[in-house]
């Protein structure tokens, strides 16, 4: 079907620096770059693919140069909001190549194409092009017209890069300002009923899905493209708890879903009504009462953590679409979320993180909390967190 | 009497201790699970082959029981293969009990009964299948010694029912088999949780070392001891005894089969010299200075072997005596003076003393052998070869595994061995081609002069799956995106090159499947190296995740496989375990897709793991001499019954798709195993993206090493989203014209309610 076979088994294919026939970005060439952008139906030239400078076969074993890849797509579904998540399927479909591997995202590109494929005959971009193309339309029937422009002349890359460094920021603006007031859907998941049957993810511009694998525009993409499939629309109804932040149609969505297990959701409060969690939680919230606190730990932390209980003993509790006040499963990119556990005190109501996660919050963090928060680093156990509060002053 | 049990049993699983509430089966009996069992008959019936259509059990007979012909008790022929294959798993459940019971009863004697069960920060659930069969979280040493009683006890009633007169259903024959095949499974995490707290062999610990393989590991200039067998208590004498007197480094420990693995646990520089099917081949070059036997797949001629290399032979198990005189309670100088100067071999039970007499007796001897350690020579070679002419070809005629061997000979008898070592890679070691030579030609001895003499690096055994690992992949494998977890155990009489099993472990790693393996197929699997000069285990990262390979240990280290799927259903779904095997069982079969691989499958322990396997819900692939056993349990695809209760609605609803296709069922090829084992880890709980995920795997496996679409898509793809997109143009061609129809995808799929249980439909959702 095509010169190099294709499916996900070569997803996370590593090719060193001597099998390479062809490298494209990487660290050591300044100027690549990756853009999908959503496009008129009128636009689109279907299945048109371009290579503007020397294609592959062209380049010497070894070459290592800049690359642009442009896709344009264009649907009646398609939104502008859904170009971040097509743009990332880049990443995952050329890794569905054999000998081929991409790292990174955006202008941070870097492709490597095994010696070996070229040789069987992998000799063109364009090769690669017919690839996406019918990865993209098979899996996505939304997008009705698809083009791909492969550019490798550096004064074209270095233009079109200047070109997608302002629409990738734009966007980080529009998510990063997207608050949960100012839509009026969220998404939910139940893909993970199939291990705890009662449990339900709410996903808003605010809240990450636990797993950390869903945002709130990846929810959006997912239920146009499968409307039938394991994450919908949730019309999120009237604000009916200001404090701890609950919708009642929010409400209405959980308890159908849930089997009756859950009537209401919290969606921003670990002690009252806490959001359930299926057991795929990239970390746990969970409190200690004799600091009045939480304290947070991640799925790769290893040993013990501050009271005593490891990872594994506190997803227990955390786990099974069970509402367990105390015990809230999140994914870590909600560290960063303004509304973070705001109806318990946010971050001011943190007293232990593992230094990992204090970390990957490290933005969100108010800066005189920085160094009041103890970490595995400061504190071994309840007794000396507690200590450690006293001395921080929040105690 | 049914009272006094329930009190009996409560007393020994403590049932008050309050970890879980206790389930409906603590401790079953030969017909609590029978249910169960004959739920899984109806959609896996046996498939019986018999190699012998007689019974000469009993003095009634012989009776023929061809065609419809019944033996004098009335048995049939289906009952009475049934029979055997309960007889036969139980002389592989007996062969773990008994290692089990020898090696507690040993720890207990040395560290007490109280001695502490604790496996590491990453591993809570310590027992989960006793936990689940037996309904006791078992804490010290002395808890695992009821674990063998339990088995003890359960056995007696299963020996008795293979009598004549007694039994008489095939059905029930299977159950019981069942039985003896889940009672093996108790004996061997009881067996290996106790040699690990017993012998602090590493636990919680992925990233285990990198140990020799290979009969070229050994360092022929030092003073050699060679452990055979599956029960290291011996060899870890030995380890200990050159330990203390600072010998560790001047003497070289190697094992053959299991107790290799276990030796190498528990000390990294011993040494693995390969697996069951290169005892013989070992034990002719000479190269040992002491024999020392254990137990369990132990070739039975060891002593003849041992006295033709001029080796000194020291037995240590009550079940392998060979007729030897007892020396366990004579003087350690006296024994070794007999062994030296009379070349005397002996039985010594006491392990310590043995170790003595084995060590002095190596360092006394290795100096004395160095002719007899220098190995045939092609030139010697070709002069043994002389007298084949390769025409009689009575070798080829015996030989198992059909090799021309007459052709290697002959060849060998111009110098030209490369036919010789091509056939090498794939011989058992049998000697049956020695046997039938009629010119007496040495084959196996002649077989140095053509055999690789190349060392390989495998991972040592490393016990249980990690809870946290178990956590991270429950997720995944539930939902089907990771594609399955393959356990490789067995032996490695498989007819292919020794390299097969790291293929097909290669071929799933890289498809993204958790590999394991155990005893000598985790050894095959090492003995194989690509163009770097990498073996499986260099190449692949030792954990239980998708992509990794995983050598788990020796076969009492099975346990931990079957541990970790029900791991998934205890500790990641949070469906309690205790006493709650129908719970635990019925999670697996509809939820795990995990199954396992006996491409060698020589020994009845085989068969018992198998056997217990499929009553957990596990399916197992047989490579081609897995049909020597007889039995097979397959379905009759999409014409078979296939319905569930669909959790969420309480409603039965018929799945119209075989998943998984069959509970046992051979293959005749590595390819097609490849395409099998994948096929086998479909569930009917996959998600849409999870079946996708795994049609991928089938899809573009089956187009690599067979050629096309396979041809029961249709059986499999329960919606179009399901369709590899890859692929997708083509297989909705080829949809079409099968006539598919969509299949109903639930997420709550149960056997549970589909017959008479004491399991409640509620329990199976939490």
């Amino acid at each position: 079907m095509y010169a190099a076979d294709v499916g996900p088994q070569y997803e996370g294919e590593r090719i060193r620096k001597n099998e390479f026939q062809v490298e494209f970005g990487g660290p050591d060439v300044s100027h690549k770059g990756e853009l999908v952008t959503v496009k008129g139906l009128g636009e689109v030239e279907h299945e048109k693919i371009t290579v503007s400078g020397p294609d592959l076969k062209d380049l010497p074993e070894g070459f290592s140069g800049p690359l642009f890849i442009k896709v344009e797509v264009a649907g009646e579904e398609l939104e502008k909001d859904l170009e971040a998540v097509l743009e990332r399927r880049i990443h995952q479909y050329i890794n569905y190549i054999e000998g081929v591997f991409h790292m990174a995202q955006r202008y941070d590109i870097w492709i490597r194409i095994h010696k070996n494929s070229f040789k069987k005959g992998l000799n063109s971009l364009e090769q690669i092009g017919r690839i996406l193309i019918d990865l993209f339309t098979a899996e996505l029937p939304v997008i009705e017209k698809m083009s791909v422009e492969f550019i490798t002349d550096p004064a074209k890359v270095q233009n079109l890069l200047v070109e997608a460094l302002k629409v990738y920021k734009e966007r980080d603006e529009r998510i990063k300002g997207l608050r949960e007031e100012d839509v009026d859907e969220f998404y939910g998941c139940v893909l993970c009923q199939s291990f705890a049957p009662t449990h339900v993810c709410v996903i808003t511009p605010e809240r990450v899905s636990l797993c950390g694998a869903i945002n709130w525009l990846d929810g959006r993409a997912a239920t146009k493209v499968d409307p039938e499939g394991a994450q919908f629309a949730i019309p999120k109804g009237n604000l009916i708890d200001l404090v701890n932040i609950s919708y009642d149609n929010v409400n209405q969505v959980v308890t159908e879903r849930s089997m009756g297990e859950t009537t209401r959701f919290s969606l921003h409060s670990a002690l009252s009504y806490p959001h359930t969690a299926c057991g795929c939680f990239e970390a746990i919230v969970f409190y200690i009462p004799e600091v009045d606190g939480f304290g947070i730990v991640s799925r790769d932390f290893a040993g013990p953590s501050v009271t005593g209980d490891p990872f594994s003993t506190l997803a227990g509790s955390a786990s099974g679409g069970k509402q367990n006040e105390g015990y809230l499963g999140i994914g870590i990119q909600y560290l960063t979320s303004p509304k973070f556990l705001i109806a318990d005190g946010g971050f001011n109501r943190v007293a232990w993180m593992s230094s990992a996660l204090k970390e990957a919050a490290v933005e969100n963090l108010p800066p005189e909390l920085a160094g009041k928060i103890a970490t595995e680093k400061d504190v071994q156990n309840v007794d000396e967190l507690t200590e450690f509060m006293q001395n921080a002053g929040r105690l | 009497m049914q009272k006094m049990r329930d009190a009996e049993i409560k007393a020994i699983i403590r049932a008050e201790d309050a970890w879980e509430p206790v389930g409906p089966t603590p401790m079953p009996t030969l017909t609590e699970l029978r249910n169960w069992d004959f739920r899984l008959l109806n959609t896996y019936e046996p498939f019986y082959a018999p190699f012998c259509d007689l019974c000469c059990l009993c003095t009634y007979g012989k009776c023929d029981l061809t065609g419809n012909k019944k033996g004098a008790c009335g048995i049939d022929i289906a009952s009475q293969q049934a029979r055997w294959i309960l007889i036969c798993s139980l002389m592989g459940t007996a062969a773990h009990g008994a290692h089990g019971r020898h090696m507690i009863d040993h720890l207990i004697e040395k560290l007490g009964e109280d001695k502490k069960i604790d496996l590491g920060s990453q591993v809570n659930v310590e027992a989960p299948i006793i936990r689940t069969v037996m309904g006791l979280k078992p804490k010290t040493l002395g808890d695992l010694r009821k674990a063998i009683e339990y088995v003890e006890r359960e056995m007696i009633h299963l020996v008795s029912a293979t009598h004549m007169g007694q039994e008489g259903d095939y059905r029930d024959f299977e159950s019981k088999a069942f039985h003896a095949g889940m009672l093996d499974h108790v004996a061997l995490e009881a067996a290996d949780i106790a040699q690990i707290v017993g012998y602090g062999l590493p636990t919680s610990v992925a990233d285990t070392p990198l140990v020799d393989l290979g009969w070229g590991a050994i360092d022929r200039t030092k003073p050699t001891i060679v452990v055979v067998g599956h029960n290291a208590v011996t060899a870890n004498a030995i380890i200990d005894y050159l330990r203390s007197n600072d010998l560790y480094d001047q003497v070289e420990v190697g094992g053959l089969c299991c107790t290799a693995h276990d030796v190498t646990r528990y000390a990294g520089g011993a040494k693995v010299i390969g697996p069951l099917s290169r005892q013989r081949f070992f034990l002719k070059a000479g190269l040992a200075d002491v024999v020392v036997t254990d137990e369990q797949c132990v070739v039975t001629d060891i002593p003849q072997l041992a006295k033709a290399a001029g080796a000194a032979m020291i037995a240590c198990s009550d079940k392998i005596c060979y007729g030897l005189e007892n020396a366990s309670a004579r003087e350690t100088g006296e024994i070794l003076r007999a062994v030296l100067e009379e070349q005397k071999q002996f039985l010594i039970l006491d392990p310590e003393k043995a170790a003595e007499v084995i060590v002095r007796a190596a360092l006394e001897l290795a100096p004395k052998r160095r002719a007899q350690k220098q190995l045939v020579t092609k030139e010697e070679g070709a002069m043994l070869a002389a007298k084949c002419r390769g025409t009689c070809e009575e070798c080829n005629r015996v030989c198992p595994n059909l090799l021309p061997v007459s052709l290697g000979v002959s060849q060998a008898r111009h110098g030209n061995f490369a036919k010789l070592g091509e056939l090498f890679m794939r011989c058992h070691g049998c000697a049956k081609c020695e046997e039938a030579c009629v010119n007496h030609i040495p084959i196996l001895r002649l077989m140095q002069a053509a055999a690789t003499w190349e060392t390989y690096k495998m991972r040592s055994g490393r016990g249980p799956i990690h809870d946290v690992e178990i956590r991270k992949v429950g997720s995944p494998i539930v939902l089907g995106t990771i594609p399955g977890v393959v356990l490789f155990a067995g032996c490695s009489n498989f007819p292919g090159d020794i390299d097969d099993l790291a293929w097909l472990a290669e071929e799933l790693a890289r498809r993204k499947f958790i590999v394991t393996l155990s005893g000598c197929a985790a050894m095959a699997a090492a003995m194989s190296k690509d163009a770097e000069g990498k073996t499986i285990y260099e190449k692949y990262i030792p954990e239980f995740d998708a992509g990794c390979i995983v050598n788990v240990g020796s076969c009492v280290s099975n346990a931990h496989v079957v541990g970790a799927a029900i791991k998934i259903a205890n500790i990641f779904a949070g469906l309690p375990n205790r006493a709650n095997f129908e719970l635990m069982s019925d999670y697996i079969l509809n939820r795990v897709g995990a199954c396992g691989v006996v491409w060698g499958p020589y020994s009845q322990k085989a068969l018992a793991i198998g056997t217990g396997a499929v009553r957990w819900g596990i399916p197992i692939v047989l490579g081609p001499h897995g049909s020597k056993y007889r039995r097979l349990f397959m379905s009759k695809k999409e014409a078979g019954d296939w319905t569930v209760v669909d959790g969420r609605t309480r409603q039965l609803v018929d799945t119209a798709e075989p998943t998984p296709e069959h509970m046992m069922l051979v293959t005749e090829t590595k390819e097609r195993a490849l395409v099998t084992i994948i096929k086998q880890c479909f569930r009917r709980n996959d998600t849409p993206p999870g079946r996708a995920i795994k049609l991928n795997s089938y899809i573009s496996a089956y187009k690599q090493v067979i050629g096309g679409l396979p041809d029961d898509l249709q059986n499999f793809i329960r919606t179009e989203k399901e369709i590899p997109i890859v692929y997708k143009r083509e297989v909705l061609a080829y949809l079409k014209e099968a006539g598919w129809q969509p299949k109903p995808v639930l997420s709550l799929p149960t056997i549970i309610g589909t017959y008479e249980t004491k399991v409640p439909i509620e329990a199976t959702i939490k």
